[in-house]
């Protein structure tokens, strides 16, 4: 079956075509995986093409992207005995003593349309918080970010404590925002850095081996 | 009765009429009335509670018009800014515009190597000597967040000695809570001779900010309070920017930063009425590719010149604001075109103290550059702001008549009146280049860059900065290796 009005709905962010055409694949019997991989996640990796290029502004990346949520809302209920599979768990937060969290949240809009689950902590996250919330989630991947460079010693403390935890080798840690360059992460042993986030789309992949 | 002298016109700018100014203003008073603030500080939650706030979900508030009224009231009309040395430098009133630099970036660019690098202590330094040399840079920021300063909880105060050290003039400071602070306004006190001088005769001002939209963290109130308990002057800006903390309409942004400023202007007053407040948010725009901040962009300069306007309409508070800084990587064309577009149109707008001068790369890079362009720019602004003055000496009709009776031979350039009048009646630049050809060429053809580069590197050598007293430096780096 051709996902193309789907996929066109979802690259315009027109909601209510792209939710009625949903539900007419999974109408049509179409598994909700396939509808998910092929169609939104499709759609979204078209999307971020454009935006990488230029071609479309922000807003018009976040209402693709939100378009998709509400669409896999719609899938949701029909995936039976095999629960929805996502491209990996990714937590996600702003570190201790940093409230900003702009750049953090376009992050894990574009991480959830390309395909991620994404489990946001928000602001202000404390390391054994992280660790927490890791170990809960069976996380794949950490993105941290902070814009103050005050704050940024706190990657460090949250790397600090993923290794005296002993999960540091289970989770790969991706880190951002306007002090972070790549020499720091570099410096305090994360595994990646990106500048903005279409880039931290692309290291995410990268560190898990997706193409 | 004799006539009188005509009047010199300065060109002036205005964007808002007195209708949209107070609708704006009413829409800031409805957001603080109806949607509330979100006030993490337990104290000053008391405090506009016990005034006729209505407390909501813990720690949001709403909060009465009259409040705001209020306080806009018994905050000054006025702040004067005085120098190290205790004479007036700033007076931030009407329509006096004082330009300087800004404070904390990541990166900087080497003037030796030009690599865009960290930022170290070293840096702050050579900026505040440079704005100490520069005459139309009126105050010194650190315009670096050191990376050299191993006490990171004390890198504002080690930024601040730094710039106590290496300029005389008026500083604008940060700090990242009431700790920190205190330590400062005990440095600001040394160099002021005392708690009561430096009240009577502050040479420094705060930069906090709350956080669009609407929230007020508690490290930040802190810092308010001491400021307002102290007499620190202090600007309360969030960063309300169009798209991003705050509406992406102009007119949403600025009511929604103004609401977040007199929510502050409200517990400000509260806590020490009468102390001094610069009024005004930082309404940028982000940017709907990049998702950065913009510094070079129109709507900025729109938005504070709009400012200027409720100032005169409304509020009668001196306002802060910025100017000639840049999105661009580098100092190049996009850098000068985007510097010139924000100080000329600050000037023309009058606002009052501007900041940011000599940021490039959306003022995540501090330029010492870009600052010695922004020097002369404000100089090119000034003089056009001056308008023409028009009487008998400008007119100029006895030069006319004596070129004219002098024979063909004779020309303006010769004239006494050009000789006496040359100086103020034309603007002379220094940095800009308007040499022949083949002399720009024998110079090594160097563009503003190089020119600007080459400035900054003599004011750093040949500029002498008046040395504190010795006792004065000793205390201060007592405190220091107390820290």
């Amino acid at each position: 079956m051709s996902y193309q009005t789907l996929l066109d709905a979802v690259i315009k962010g027109d909601i209510k075509t792209a939710k009625e055409e949903t539900l007419k694949a999974v109408d049509a019997g179409q598994n909700a995986q396939d509808i998910l991989d092929q169609g939104l996640i499709e759609a979204m990796n078209v999307v971020g093409d454009n935006f990488s290029k230029g071609a479309i502004f922000v807003p018009q990346m976040l209402r693709s992207a939100k378009t998709m949520q509400e669409c896999v809302e719609v899938l949701k209920p029909h995936f039976q005995e095999n629960a929805m599979t996502t491209k990996g768990n990714i937590v996600l937060g702003t570190v201790k003593g940093d409230l900003h969290d702009i750049g953090k949240n376009l992050v894990g809009m574009m991480l959830e349309g390309a395909g991620f689950n994404i489990i946001d902590l928000g602001v202000d996250v404390a390391p054994e918080v992280f660790v927490d919330k890791i170990k809960e989630a069976n996380a794949d991947v950490l993105g941290m970010s902070a814009l103050l460079s005050t704050t940024m010693p706190s990657m460090s403390l949250t790397i600090k404590a993923l290794a005296d935890s002993g999960l540091r080798d289970t989770v790969k840690v991706i880190i951002g925002g306007a002090p972070v360059t790549r020499k720091y992460a570099e410096d305090i042993g994360a595994d990646s850095y990106a500048s903005d986030a279409g880039a931290a789309v692309n290291e995410t992949k990268k560190l898990l081996n997706i193409t | 009765m004799e006539p009188g002298p005509i009047p010199t016109f300065q060109p002036r700018l205005k964007v808002l009429n007195r209708r949209q100014a107070l609708a704006i203003h009413t829409s800031a008073l409805e957001i603080l009335e109806k949607i509330g603030i979100k006030m993490e500080h337990a104290e000053c939650l008391d405090m506009l509670a016990g005034a006729g706030g209505k407390v909501f979900d813990n720690d949001w508030i709403r909060l009465p018009a009259y409040l705001a009224e209020e306080a806009i009231r018994s905050a000054p009309r006025q702040i004067t800014l005085y120098d190290q040395l205790g004479n007036k430098a700033m007076p931030l009133v009407d329509e006096n515009p004082f330009y300087g630099t800004g404070s904390d970036t990541t990166f900087t660019l080497d003037l030796e190597t030009g690599e865009r690098r960290r930022c170290v202590l070293a840096d702050t330094a050579n900026f505040a000597k440079l704005v100490d040399g520069l005459e139309n840079i009126s105050f010194a920021m650190s315009m670096g967040n050191p990376e050299d300063v191993s006490k990171v909880d004390y890198i504002y105060v080690y930024a601040f000695a730094e710039m106590v050290k290496n300029t005389n003039k008026p500083i604008v400071f940060i700090a990242d809570r009431g700790q920190d602070m205190a330590k400062i306004h005990k440095i600001a006190c040394l160099v002021a001779g005392g708690e009561d001088q430096l009240r009577q005769k502050p040479f420094l001002l705060n930069y906090s900010e709350a956080i669009s939209p609407l929230r007020f963290p508690a490290h930040v109130m802190d810092r308010l309070l001491f400021c307002a308990r102290k007499g620190i002057p202090i600007c309360f800006p969030s960063g309300s920017n169009a798209g991003g903390g705050a509406p992406v309409t102009l007119a949403g942004a600025m009511a929604m930063g103004i609401a977040e400023n007199l929510a502050g202007l409200i517990v400000h007053q509260l806590a020490a009425k009468g102390a001094p407040f610069l009024f005004g948010p930082n309404v940028s725009a982000l940017d709907m590719k990049s998702a950065v901040v913009s510094y070079g962009c129109p709507e900025w300069s729109l938005t504070q010149a709009a400012l200027a306007d409720m100032r005169d309409e409304i509020y009668g508070l001196p306002i802060w604001s910025f100017a000639g800084a840049s999105d661009s990587k580098v100092v190049d064309a996009q850098a000068g075109a985007e510097a010139m577009f924000s100080i000329i149109t600050a000037m023309l707008s009058r606002c009052n103290l501007i900041h940011d001068n000599g940021y490039i790369e959306y003022g995540s890079t501090s330029s010492l550059e870009m600052v010695t362009i922004a020097n002369e720019l404000v100089a090119m602004a000034r003089f056009f702001t001056h308008g023409i003055p028009v009487n008998e000496t400008t007119l100029a009709l006895d030069a006319l008549e004596r070129v004219k009776n002098a024979g063909p031979q004779a020309f303006f350039l010769m004239d006494d009146h050009t000789f006496e009048n040359f100086e103020q009646a034309l603007f002379l630049p220094k940095l800009l280049d308007r040499s022949r050809y083949d002399a720009w060429e024998a110079e090594g053809s160097k563009d503003l860059y190089i020119r600007s580069n080459e400035e900054a590197k003599r004011i750093l050598t040949e500029h002498q900065v008046t040395p504190k007293d010795d006792g004065v430096l000793k205390e201060i780096d007592n405190l220091l290796n107390a820290l």
